[in-house]
């Protein structure tokens, strides 16, 4: 709502006053304000891309799984990881028989002469630490889940509380914008009158403030006023057609009443060819 | 004076850019000169299909000659020879299969403009990239008058243009962003004038008959022209659904002209189709604005048409040509952005507070620049000059060799190097 206002009030900055216009200097203003309203200079094309991103695949709230956690774990227990094996420098010559140990030991260096078991025993040892940390890893993994399956619900949340309030703002702005263009129209089309007579006048009435109308005739005004707030603008008719005729706001003493009728949404000038007089 | 337009279509109901700027500089210099037109059977600008019978003709009193197109375009062709042209590196005898292959391929236009050269005081070729254009220009090089029509695409990075544009003895421009694109590419230094073209204005225009006629309520924008994804129409649309969402009073879409695109199903989005030229007026009368959403322009004669009944356009501004005519008028807004799109369609309807301004400054720059009386007196001086001044060498083609050495650079990227922005005034 309030960007609404803001953008109303600085669509007003740019109302031209003379007749001589500088198109770079209106494109200038265009853009300075849309950089103003979105914080960010960003591109159109940046725009694009951050719109395209597939967010509402899962924050829509008909998609979204409530027991994702759990299916989750479901998972993870029909096809458990593997369990680990401790492997250390000894590991390889390890037997419960002592005689065999011994034999092991004493023969170890003749083996070493064929082979290097060092290092086979160095790549097994790294791979238990890393089967070791994939285990912490997978725990660790689980938190995250979690913790990004109550994000998203939280998302889903907001993205439906976000939504609400786009139609409430949706709403009022269209009123401002409606607002905005008939204050427009009657701007061009109103000419305000001070008369000194109202200001002397000590009077109750709204009405009686038009000069020149003796109080008996005030009744019937209003009631001609009334009549007119309620009807809108002709069907068929644009602002163009509008702008383009005389109006009877013009030539009348109505000026001021029309002018304090300006906050009634149903209210539009009209050509003076369909105005009662 | 004998004048000869040529021209890759040429009928009375032919709305393309460049044949409806060669009509009707055909018809208003045949107030001055005898005028002749050459062109081929063509109707279709796709397939270059014969349609039309050859020979003789009159079209709105103006003489017409046609010949047949040997060949059809084959779409598939074409469309790899382009890929070839402007993405990959590729040879001279590349880009001239290219040509022969984008058509319209008349060897017998091409042979009757050289066999009647005497027969002309000067040749008018219209839209360089197109097979009349570069093998008429090169067979008749000392009475050769350009009407480029060229747009910001990638045909103007090709090696071949470049010297048909140095070598042709004039180039009658349609904006300042085309000749300093076209300078820029080619080198050239020889004469030429931006000119344009004018239209037939009504002088009473009935917006009342329109809105009477289609039914048409609501204060509204209008699109003239077809709606195809080369226009920016897709942009268009989905800009103006937004806008339609966040602004409920706002302006409704009308659309004038056939359709090659689906359009979307909006209450505030209304295709007309096509209409007549005086029901396009009222229409434009009864618009608060026109909406050119074209990327590709050389000259926007629909948006000279809305200036010139009062209203003010919202461009495209991503145009060089659209953007430039806007600012030296004073009398059209541009967007490259929603944003941009939405806050310049808020300040130019008819109840804002620059329509009406904008309206008028387009009237006075289309009576000051696009007004027959200006652009025929510019063709006349330009044919006075040319008489007076020597004609410029012919460039020889590269040899057999150097024409199949693949050393040129893809055209696109050629293009894409050319200095952009709208010029100044």
């Amino acid at each position: 709502m309030a960007d609404s206002w803001r953008e109303s009030s600085l669509m007003s900055d740019i109302n031209v006053r003379s007749e001589s216009v500088d198109v770079e200097q209106i494109m200038r203003q265009i853009r300075a304000r849309i950089r103003e309203k979105r914080g960010a200079d960003y591109t159109e094309a940046e725009l694009q891309q951050l719109a395209t991103v597939k967010l509402e695949k899962f924050l829509d709230p008909r998609g979204l799984r409530s027991d994702m956690v759990q299916q989750f774990r479901q998972k993870h227990e029909a096809s458990p990881p593997p369990p680990n094996y401790e492997f250390e420098e000894n590991t390889l010559f390890e037997t419960h028989r002592g005689l065999l140990r011994a034999f092991r030991k004493l023969f170890r260096p003749l083996l070493k002469l064929f082979l290097n078991p060092d290092r086979i025993t160095t790549a097994l040892h790294l791979q238990s630490r890393i089967n070791a940390q994939a285990e912490e890893r997978w725990q660790r993994e689980m938190l995250s889940y979690e913790l990004l399956h109550n994000m998203t619900l939280e998302v889903t949340r907001l993205g439906i509380e976000v939504h609400n309030m786009k139609m409430r703002v949706e709403s009022l702005s269209s009123r401002v914008d409606f607002d905005e263009r008939r204050a427009k129209a009657l701007e061009g089309v109103v000419q305000y009158r001070t008369p000194p007579v109202a200001r002397q006048a000590p009077v109750a009435s709204d009405t009686a403030d038009a000069p020149g109308v003796a109080p008996s005739e005030t009744d019937a005004t209003g009631e001609r006023r009334r009549r007119r707030r309620r009807r809108r603008r002709r069907p068929g008719g644009t602002m163009a057609d509008a702008q383009g005729q005389n109006w009877t706001e013009q030539q009348g003493g109505d000026s001021a009443g029309d002018a304090d009728d300006s906050g009634d949404a149903g209210d539009e000038p009209e050509p003076q060819g369909s105005t009662e007089s | 004076m004998k004048l000869a337009i040529v021209v890759q279509r040429y009928a009375a109901d032919i709305a393309g850019g460049a044949e409806l700027h060669a009509r009707y500089i055909a018809e208003r210099l045949a107030r001055h000169a005898s005028v002749e037109v050459l062109t081929t059977c063509a109707r279709d600008y796709i397939t270059w299909k014969n349609e039309l019978p050859p020979g003789e003709d009159t079209v709105n009193r103006i003489r017409v000659r046609r010949f047949p197109v040997s060949t059809p375009r084959n779409p598939n062709t074409f469309g790899a020879l382009s890929r070839t042209v402007f993405e990959q590196p590729h040879s001279v005898a590349d880009e001239l299969r290219w040509l022969d292959s984008e058509g319209p391929t008349s060897p017998d236009l091409i042979q009757h403009i050289r066999h009647q050269a005497d027969a002309f005081d000067f040749f008018l070729f219209f839209s360089y990239r197109y097979y009349h254009a570069w093998h008429g220009c090169r067979a008749v090089p000392s009475k050769a008058i350009l009407v480029p029509t060229a747009e910001r695409d990638p045909a103007l990075g090709l090696s071949i243009v470049a010297p048909i544009f140095r070598m042709a003895r004039a180039l009658m421009y349609n904006s300042h962003e085309e000749r300093a694109i076209i300078e820029h590419i080619s080198q050239r230094q020889g004469p030429g004038v931006i000119v344009g073209v004018g239209s037939e204005i009504p002088e009473h225009p009935q917006p009342a008959r329109f809105r009477r006629n289609h039914q048409v309520r609501r204060p509204f924008a209008l699109y003239i022209g077809r709606i195809d994804e080369n226009k920016g129409c897709p942009e268009m649309f989905a800009h103006f659904q937004r806008y339609a969402a966040e602004r409920p009073h706002g302006l409704d879409l009308l659309l004038i002209g056939s359709s090659v695109l689906p359009i979307p199903k909006h209450p505030r989005i209304r295709h007309l189709g096509f209409l007549s030229d005086e029901d396009k007026f009222d229409g434009l009368a009864a618009a608060d604005l026109l909406i050119m959403p074209s990327q590709y322009e050389s000259l926007s004669m629909v948006a000279l048409e809305a200036w010139a009944l009062g209203k003010p356009v919202l461009a495209n501004g991503r145009c060089d040509v659209l953007k430039g005519q806007c600012i030296r008028s004073n009398a059209g807004l541009y967007y490259e952005s929603f944003e941009e799109f939405v806050n310049a369609l808020f300040l130019l309807e008819a109840s804002g507070p620059l329509g009406g301004i904008l309206g008028r400054n387009g009237r006075e720059f289309f009576r000051r620049h696009y007004s027959w009386s200006v652009i025929e007196q510019k063709y006349l001086d330009m044919f006075r000059r040319l008489s007076t001044e020597p004609a410029p060498a012919v460039e020889p083609l590269p040899g057999f060799f150097a024409r199949r050495s693949r050393v040129l650079p893809p055209a696109a990227a050629v293009v894409a190097a050319a200095p952009s922005g709208a010029e100044p005034a």
